[in-house]
């Protein structure tokens, strides 16, 4: 069975229906070409942030679903997700500025029994009374490539992460998703020392003794923002 | 179909590092309930695991300071992040006596002045049930975490009406004061008696029996009156609405079910003083599958007090004073731990206690908890949940705007949902104990069968 569309172009003239082929193309571009430019802030569904450690007795896990802040890409830098690269970047460089915030006592054990405890050897390990933020700011963004259509953009980032009070320059990969609906998605994690960032790695008493955590943790997220109209 | 050995050589370490977690944290809950052990045992100056945390402060405001109103101020005074900042109550005499428990609170006669003190931050409401629904609804609109005791209301619109009202109020926390709900025994023995530990549930038995008149003495008629509103159907909906709301929700808690029928009978026998609220009742609750729960009260005897039992196909399970026995069949299968666990017999029967610790490594250490009551009260429990869970919505609905400014309130129910939060009754369970309380004292004083309707338990 054929396409209605189909259909009532072969029912056109040829240079009727090349011309209307054409019109066609040009109204559809923009939702073809759906990607990212502009400014993003960030949105309620479809992010968490993944805290991942290990200790002498078992492996743990956070989760915050709040991810505050922006990104947004310089005058040129667009997100196409059917071409091979963003447009816009000098020397594989996309001119863009984000800041990332998340609320430490928004990060949650995941644990069944007594997250309360995990949550509370974290807040003070954090200092979060006096520091009740993480906060990320981006100095480069560099597009990996090459980009298959459909599939994220890869990138490489540069910034500033800021932990308890200690701030501290960091590199990572992370992959941008275009999605529906001028939405976008980044995903990706970054190892992290604890001590780096002056914190003592957590070494709570049992019962039976200490459980000590590690120095290194693993920081993974996806973090879903939005264009700003 | 794979087979363990199938698995990925990754995968099956991730499951042995979680099984871990899993059973030190077992651990961790099991000391929770040993905790004075646990401190005294500890070498290590640093924090413990045992160690829980204050909440987050929260300022709370008590309307209604009768004797169970100054019991609410003297377990919050019990707890350190519930500072009671405001009372109310239009009795000059009780404001004062509850000005003792409570010397640094602001005095108000109005609930709307206290509701307009923005130093409030949550309000307990302990008046007279006929009164609920004009000062929730007030409270949820002018901001406030609502702690209502229970029974919601004495009519099912009323209820209907504080229900939407805190359905509404995405933002807030409303918690009905149906203490059981929040109470760790019962937390604890949730999971089990829906594992199916009792096999096919056959039916429920609770009583509250009590040798108590229920009346009070004041320096005026009027004063007189007030206080002994429950004795008059105008005014109350009985022991059953009084009392029997709490047992009644919780056996439904347990049952995972709603009734569809109550049945009920009523007789007013020992207290002839110029009443007419029954004081002994006794109902049946019919719920699906050809279970029934059969419920009795009396203000005339006291003999066994209050319990709640539930018999299965191959156990039955006791719960009184907040601890719990299991009685087997001799049939049914050893679920492996039962011989390193407390056993108190009751007359021809062995009872199996059901603790938290119940395991050989505790019985061979000698670290086993002994059976005694908890440490607080159930009041307690309810409000120190109601304090964890407003003081934790609190700071992320502050988190959720500061991250999403044009944040809808869709999007920050979904957030709230996210939330671990302690055991407690919400607006939906307030509505159903308060609707089935309801129509079971309608069902009592008729002596008729009065089956449920879907519509009175839905917004």
């Amino acid at each position: 069975m054929k396409l209605p569309l189909i259909h009532a172009l072969n029912r056109l003239r040829p240079s009727t229906a090349l011309a209307a082929l054409a019109a066609l193309a040009f109204c559809l571009g923009p939702v073809q070409r759906a990607g990212a430019q502009g400014r993003y802030n960030s949105q309620p569904r479809g992010s968490s942030v993944r805290v991942n450690g290990t200790s002498t007795t078992h492996d743990w896990e956070m989760e915050s679903t709040i991810i505050g802040g922006y990104i947004e890409f310089g005058a040129g830098v667009t997100l196409d997700k059917t071409q091979a690269a963003p447009a816009g970047l000098s020397d594989n460089k996309a001119p863009a500025k984000a800041h990332v915030i998340i609320s430490v006592r928004s990060i949650h054990s995941k644990v069944a029994h007594l997250p309360e405890v995990m949550d509370n050897l974290m807040c003070k390990a954090m200092k979060e009374d006096r520091f009740p933020t993480i906060e990320f700011t981006l100095t480069g963004l560099t597009f990996k490539g090459p980009h298959a259509a459909g599939q994220p953009f890869n990138f490489d980032t540069a910034g500033e992460l800021s932990i308890a009070g200690v701030t501290n320059k960091v590199s990572f990969p992370v992959a941008i998703e275009c999605l529906e609906e001028g939405r976008i998605k980044l995903s990706g994690s970054a190892p992290v020392k604890m001590t780096a960032y002056g914190i003592d790695p957590p070494a709570p008493n049992i019962g039976l003794g200490l459980m000590k955590c590690g120095d290194d943790v693993k920081i993974s997220f996806d973090w879903t923002l939005k264009e700003r109209k | 179909m794979k087979n363990k050995d199938d698995l990925p050589e990754s995968s099956r370490r991730d499951f042995l590092k979680n099984a871990s977690l899993a059973a030190l944290m077992a651990m961790a809950g099991e000391m929770k309930l040993r905790a004075e052990q646990a401190a005294q045992t500890a070498t290590n100056a640093g924090t413990t695991l045992t160690e829980i945390p204050p909440p987050p402060t929260v300022n709370f405001g008590v309307i209604g300071l009768n004797e169970w109103g100054r019991e609410i101020l003297r377990t919050l005074a019990l707890m350190k992040s519930a500072p009671v900042v405001a009372v109310c109550d239009h009795y000059g005499a009780a404001m004062r006596r509850a000005a003792k428990e409570a010397p640094a609170a602001k005095t108000y006669d109005d609930y709307k002045a206290l509701l307009a003190d923005p130093n409030v931050q949550a309000v307990v409401i302990a008046t007279p049930t006929g009164t609920h629904r004009e000062i929730a609804v007030a409270a949820l609109a002018a901001g406030k975490h609502v702690y209502c005791e229970a029974p919601l209301a004495d009519t099912i619109d009323d209820a209907k009406a504080i229900a939407r009202a805190a359905r509404e109020a995405v933002k807030l926390v409303f918690q009905a004061g149906l203490q059981q709900r929040s109470h760790p025994e019962v937390d604890f023995l949730l999971p089990f008696i829906r594992s199916g530990a009792l096999g096919q549930n056959v039916m429920a038995r609770a009583q509250w029996h009590k040798r108590d008149s229920w009346s009070r003495t004041a320096p005026t008629p009027e004063r007189e009156q007030e206080l002994n509103r429950r004795l008059h159907k105008a005014t109350s909906i009985g022991l059953l609405g009084e009392e029997g709301i709490h047992q009644i929700d919780v056996v439904s808690c347990f049952l995972q079910k709603r009734p569809k029928a109550v049945t009920g009978f009523s007789s007013l026998i020992l207290w002839n003083d110029g009443r007419d609220v029954p004081d002994t009742v006794q109902t049946v609750f019919e719920y699906p599958a050809g279970v029934n729960f059969l419920y009795d009260m009396t203000l005339c005897n006291s003999f066994e007090q209050a319990y709640e039992v539930y018999l299965g196909t191959d156990a039955a399970l006791m719960m009184r004073d907040f601890k719990a026995w299991m009685f087997k069949e001799v049939s049914a299968a050893l679920l492996g731990w039962e011989p390193y666990a407390r056993h108190d017999v009751f007359y021809n029967e062995t009872g199996i206690g059901l603790v938290a610790n119940a395991s050989k490594q505790n019985t061979l250490l000698g670290t086993a908890l002994s059976f005694q009551p908890y440490e607080h009260t159930p009041l307690y429990y309810a409000l120190e949940a109601f304090l964890i869970n407003a003081g934790q919505q609190a700071g992320a609905v502050k988190d959720f705007f500061q991250s999403y400014p044009d944040g809808e309130l869709k999007d920050l129910a979904e957030t709230l949902k996210t939330l671990k939060t302690k055991p407690a009754a919400n607006w939906q369970d307030g509505l159903e104990a308060t609707v089935m309380a309801i129509k079971a004292n309608e069902a009592a004083l008729t002596k008729q069968k009065i089956t449920f309707e879907k519509e009175w338990f839905e917004l």
